[in-house]
């Protein structure tokens, strides 16, 4: 690696997350204009140093372009909104990655929020009937019974178990270790402790799944500042490198042969990733994976390879995830239990980790951090790997 | 459990046509042959855009499957992934199983078609007898 290289090597330098979880009264573009502003702030920086500007949107939408007014950000010489569902948070590190290291930009937010919680309205309302309509192809899943993501899950999970022998109570292994990392996260929505048999009773959403499968939902925003090496050098905060990153969008045919279920993009880009950081994956210290439902875990882990195919519920019901297991996962609680912003659930405790400021649940060694992000139904994924070293 | 109401658009007006006759319509490659689900834009096999539509045989088995529950806990609506004869997959409701009985990979079934008041006709799927 040249001197210029490691100069401009891409790193996270500040970290920005709003209060989350039942938060009334603000809109998702208030939110992400208070995430940038504490990411900002974070790293060191004046709102008038970002040069780049890349936002994502939830369900709620309205984190858009018109973000860079309301900061009153001028003269930006990076700025999109990108979507890739679940994936986003990831994908917008990478390519303000490559913009940095380009030479294109020298600090760029990168935001989410949403605001989809409203008072008095059931978690459940708020995404039931999400993006699908009545009309065409769409209405035609849709009344096949396929009217929100847990359902398209459920049948991914379900082909899983029929294929591997994978159980709900395996799946409960990955929830109850979740739990537990979350009551030593003050930010975390869920603390108390949980028992496989508190999932095993909890209702059932969609067979497989119970209702401790699936993520809560958050009104919140976070954001992250990518700078170069050089520029970190000089700022607030110890610089998170961004050492390698891959996406993954798998394109399932709805065909005879598909995989669909058995295995997802992680499987290509972990394997990337790791090699564009120049570690394996046994170098792996601590993993945040992409968990809108516990499924999602359990086959990002085997697809990343922490395991073989069709083990993985085995590999949770080890232990292994748990703290003081053999590799901690989802140390904040995760989407089931800390705060849902989608990508930037794993990749904000990445950060918190790979800092060593994770207080009582900061795992020892962190000096390779992986950080999943899924959107659809396994259709996207991102894979970064982050450090506090600038090299493997 | 009654079967949402589906309108038509653009996109799948042949389709619905076909269900309101009682025929489920598939793509078939004008290339190469190869079967395709409705809502493919190109050949699964060779990625061809040339397609026409073809009338399916209507069986099909489970690749896999799901059971909503309500909120009071009571299993409602069972649905699944079918692998249609012809090889194209295709979500559809599940309906005719018996109290408590449950679908399972490669459990064959056939099309019926049911049309709510208001809406298109649509397929549904039954165990095979």
């Amino acid at each position: 690696m040249t001197t210029t290289d490691t100069a401009r090597g891409p790193v996270i330098a500040g970290l920005g997350i709003t209060e989350t979880g039942k938060v009334y009264g603000r809109s998702a573009a208030d939110f992400a204009a208070d995430a940038v502003r504490r990411a900002a702030e974070d790293a060191g920086l004046a709102l008038s140093d970002l040069d780049g500007l890349l936002t994502s949107s939830g369900v709620s939408t309205g984190v858009g372009l018109s973000l860079q007014s309301q900061l009153g950000l001028r003269d930006l010489r990076l700025l999109s909104e990108m979507q890739a569902y679940g994936s986003t948070a990831g994908g917008m590190v990478q390519y303000a990655a490559m913009a940095v290291r380009a030479g294109m930009a020298e600090a760029v937010a990168c935001v989410f929020a949403d605001a989809p919680l409203k008072e008095k309205t059931s978690t459940g309302a708020a995404y039931t009937g999400a993006g699908l309509g009545t009309h065409g192809w769409a209405g035609l899943t849709a009344a096949a019974g396929m009217m929100s993501a847990t359902p398209r899950y459920a049948v991914a999970a379900r082909r899983h178990m029929d294929t591997f022998g994978t159980t709900s109570e395996q799946l409960a292994h990955i929830a109850v270790a979740q739990r537990a990392w979350a009551g030593m996260n003050p930010r975390a929505q869920f603390r108390d402790p949980i028992t496989v048999e508190d999932h095993q009773a909890s209702r059932l959403i969609a067979e497989p799944l119970h209702l401790l499968d699936c993520c809560l939902v958050s009104n919140g925003g976070v954001a992250v500042i990518v700078t170069t090496a050089e520029r970190a050098a000089h700022l607030r905060r110890p610089p998170v490198h961004v050492l390698g990153w891959a996406q993954a969008h798998p394109g399932y045919p709805m065909h005879r042969g598909s995989d669909f279920g058995l295995v997802s993009g992680a499987a290509q880009a972990g394997p990337e990733a790791l090699k564009m950081a120049g570690v394996g994956i046994d170098d792996v210290d601590v993993a945040e994976l992409y968990d809108c439902y516990t499924f999602t875990v359990l086959l990002t882990l085997e697809d990343y390879g922490f395991c073989a195919k069709g083990e993985g519920g085995a590999f949770a019901a080890s232990g292994a995830l748990a703290p003081g297991g053999s590799l901690p996962v989802n140390t904040g609680g995760g989407q089931l239990s800390s705060y849902y912003m989608w990508g930037m659930t794993p990749l904000s405790e990445a950060v918190i980790q790979a800092r060593g400021e994770a207080g009582e649940r900061q795992v020892p060694r962190h000096d390779v951090v992986l950080v999943s992000g899924n959107g659809g139904c396994f259709d996207h994924h991102s894979t970064l790997v982050l450090s506090p070293h600038p090299h493997a | 459990m009654t079967l949402p109401v589906v309108h038509r658009d653009v996109a799948t007006e042949l389709f619905f046509d076909a269900t309101a006759r009682g025929e489920l319509l598939i793509r078939r490659c004008a290339d190469c042959g190869a079967h395709a689900a409705p809502q493919s834009d190109a050949c699964p096999d060779c990625r061809s855009t040339e397609a026409t539509w073809v009338p399916a045989a209507g069986t099909a088995t489970v690749v896999s499957w799901t059971v909503a529950h309500s909120r009071a806990g009571a299993a409602e609506t069972a649905s699944a992934l079918l692998e249609l004869t012809e090889g194209p997959w295709l979500y559809a409701p599940l309906h005719g199983l018996r109290d408590g009985e449950r679908p399972w990979a490669g459990m064959p079934v056939t099309v019926a078609f049911e049309r709510p008041d208001g809406g298109e006709t649509l397929p549904v799927f039954h165990p095979a007898v």
